[in-house]
């Protein structure tokens, strides 16, 4: 019934189940609270410490927070949706954000739900990366070379490797790379390069294995994998016509762990004002953006999503993937963005009102960048070993509070907190603004020399963390 | 190792446990005509194919589900107050006295004898792909352990890493993990029977096998 009035029931009448757990979990319920409207939070068993638990209970009244015994089981969040009248579905990031089997489910069920994101023929479309590289080719966007869809047969894995090579060796690169990754896995797992020919069945078929634990799916892409490069992200947001996509500018994502997964982003994607690069950043960057918001307008995009690119040495950019949901990053580039001439933009807040059906209410001229802004990612985990996840007791987490300074995590503050290690180790996200790179990476420098982190495992070993990591990177910040 | 016969004294001492039977998910219980004192069973037949005594139906999304007592005993608390009620996931619905089987107390046991093999993480793990397949083709006690083996791999937020066996050669006589399942730091993987403690493991299992009776 919901969906039959959307865009009639205000937004301030909607109840929104946040299925999601953490800092984003956090920031939903801040935005639903921002909005007027109310949630409905959940949490499994190792989450009972988490802050996302707390701050259910103090901000959202009867029916806030519901214990279900899995964040992966759709069951449980339609359950629990029905028994507290939610109208809506928030999934985050990561769980169900990008499943289009989900976000159908939620909106053609008998009680019918709005899901926050986009329509799920879109998160089908974009969330194939074969798909999408198909779609992109169709629209001249320059796309990564490889396989066009996921590969379970070994003979031909390795005749595409094979082919792969050679195109490489023909382009005169020195030392060819084939990238083998598992289809269905994102965020970096599940990932490995082969530099010599001879070793591609034996990596393939680790991957394979590890896809088939981790996913259920043991398909594999392979890919020319491309060493010298920075990863850009363009952030765009449509409202449900689908008609008006409008972006709020690029992110740089480049600076990540040996597992090739983000801990440092920056927005705007370069700074060609201060730094000297190698090709015409500003060029680079309006190619990108024009690039993406061609693509949306060909689909029809009608919420948040993240075109993701590789730029080469040369200033080449490769579409790498489209992400049909609100991305870990989101808010660095809100810290840079104004409406208007306003600031405070909460791109949650935009994303959950125009999935309710609101029209977005500007255009692309209406949005204007300011300064540069940087998001740390704190993780406990050892950079020296390998960035491997570290669990035990953080003790203290504690920083300076600045107004150029905001900072994002589901660690409580007053009391001991054991990390869970069903999930990724993310302890809080620290966005740092300046009005230019120089001020920027001093604010950051300065906001990771007052961070106290301490804690210890169960061996009583000390906490180890990528504080270092993100101090030594500040200083390599937009330099190709 | 320990003695044997004080174990299975302390054992007959106190030859039951309580077991807490919770909602597996949310849903709205609807509890089978049961009262506090009843005798239930648990799954029966040649391959415990028949469930065990129905406890209550928790309906989600239209699906009933059926929580029946995964073991035999006496109801000893019932929750009769969230009859038609919508709970969370893990809501104790009731719980059962159950008598110690004959096997149960042989674990116990053995879980004294073996070298056990430990988590050093919560984590999951899997046995590597050679010595899965070995086990799979026959089972565990066709599996040699011997110090420094790559034999398990240690999952944990998604990264893997192989998982080196310490301790004494020998071959494994039980495994005390699941597949897909978090085992906490310091809980058991594997017992593991070095090849001449053998003749006395099988004296640990002749010995409950003729001295614990099973109560009905």
């Amino acid at each position: 019934m919901v969906e039959k009035t959307q865009g009639l029931v205000p937004v301030n009448k909607h109840r929104i189940l946040v299925a999601n757990r953490g800092e984003i979990a956090m920031r939903i319920m801040r935005a639903c609270h921002k909005l007027g409207c109310s949630f409905t939070a959940i949490y499994t068993a190792e989450d009972t410490a988490s802050g996302h638990v707390r701050l259910a209970r103090e901000m959202g009244g009867k029916n806030s927070l519901f214990r279900v015994s899995s964040y992966h089981d759709a069951n449980e969040l339609m359950a629990v949706a029905d028994a507290t009248g939610c109208t809506a579905v928030h999934p985050g990031y990561g769980f169900f954000a990008e499943d289009f089997r989900f976000a159908r489910r939620v909106t053609k069920r008998d009680r019918q739900l709005i899901f926050i994101g986009p329509s799920w023929k879109i998160i089908r479309e974009l969330g194939d990366k074969i798909n999408t590289k198909r779609l992109a080719r169709s629209l001249d966007v320059p796309t990564v070379p490889g396989s066009d869809r996921p590969i379970y047969d070994e003979l031909e894995a390795e005749r595409i490797a094979k082919t792969v090579f050679a195109f490489q060796e023909q382009q005169g690169i020195d030392h060819p790379l084939v990238l083998v990754k598992a289809s269905a896995g994102g965020g970096g797992m599940g990932i490995e390069e082969v530099y010599d020919p001879d070793q591609f069945r034996s990596v393939y078929r680790r991957i394979r294995n590890y896809a088939l634990r981790q996913f259920k799916d043991e398909g594999v892409l392979i890919e020319q994998r491309i060493t010298d490069f920075n990863h850009l992200e363009v952030q765009i947001v449509s409202d449900r016509s689908g008609r008006s996509p409008v972006h709020f500018g690029t992110r740089n994502c480049s600076i990540q762990s040996t597992g090739r997964q983000k801990r440092l982003e920056v927005a705007p994607g370069f700074a060609a004002d201060t730094l000297t690069y190698t090709f015409d950043a500003d060029r680079v960057l309006r190619d990108i953006v024009d690039y993406s918001l061609a693509m949306a307008r060909k689909v029809g995009y009608d919420n948040v999503g993240t075109w993701e690119w590789i730029v080469t040495r040369k200033g080449d950019p490769f579409l790498m993937e489209v992400n049909t949901r609100i991305q870990v990053e989101n808010g660095v580039s809100a810290r840079i963005s104004r409406v208007r001439g306003q600031g405070d933009i909460d791109l949650i807040a935009e994303q959950i009102r125009i999935g309710l059906g609101e029209p977005l209410g500007y255009g692309q001229a209406d949005v204007t960048f300011d300064g540069l802004g940087i998001e740390y990612r704190i993780i406990a985990e050892d950079p020296n070993n390998n960035f491997t996840p570290w669990v035990g007791l953080i003790e203290r987490f504690t920083w300076k509070p600045q107004p150029w300074l905001s900072v994002l995590t589901h660690v409580p503050a007053n009391e001991p907190y054991e990390i869970p290690t069903e999930f990724d180790p993310n302890l809080a996200l620290a966005i740092v603004w300046g009005k230019d790179l120089k001020e920027a990476s001093a604010r950051g420098q300065e906001f990771l020399r007052d961070l106290q982190l301490n804690g210890h495992n169960a061996a009583g070993q000390p906490l180890q963390s990528n504080v270092d990591f993100l101090k030594a990177s500040t200083e390599r910040i937009l330099r190709f | 190792m320990k003695d044997i016969s004080a174990l299975l004294e302390a054992i007959k001492a106190q030859p039951f446990r309580d077991i807490v039977i919770s909602s597996p998910h949310t849903g709205t219980v609807t509890f089978a005509d049961i009262r506090k004192g009843d005798k239930v069973l648990g799954p029966q037949g040649q391959w415990k194919e028949k469930p065990g005594t129905l406890i209550a139906t928790l309906e989600r999304e239209r699906n009933p589900k059926p929580i029946y007592a995964a073991e035999k005993g006496e109801l000893t608390s019932i929750h009769t107050e969230l009859q038609g009620r919508f709970v969370e996931a893990g809501t104790p619905l009731a719980v059962l006295r159950h008598p110690l089987t004959r096997a149960e107390v042989e674990s116990m046991l053995l879980r004294q004898a073996l070298h056990l093999f430990l988590a050093p993480e919560r984590a999951k793990y899997y046995f590597t792909p050679d010595v899965d397949k070995k086990i799979r083709a026959s089972d565990a006690h066709s599996v040699l352990v011997r110090e420094g083996m790559e034999l398990l791999i240690m999952s944990r937020m998604k990264r893997e890493v192989p998982l080196l066996y310490t301790g004494p050669a020998g071959i494994i006589y039980a495994v005390y993990f699941k597949y897909n399942e978090n085992i906490d730091a310091g809980a058991p993987l594997l017992g593991v029977c070095p090849q001449d403690q053998l003749p006395t493991i099988q004296e640990v299992i002749m010995r409950v096998q003729t001295e614990w009776t099973e109560k009905d």
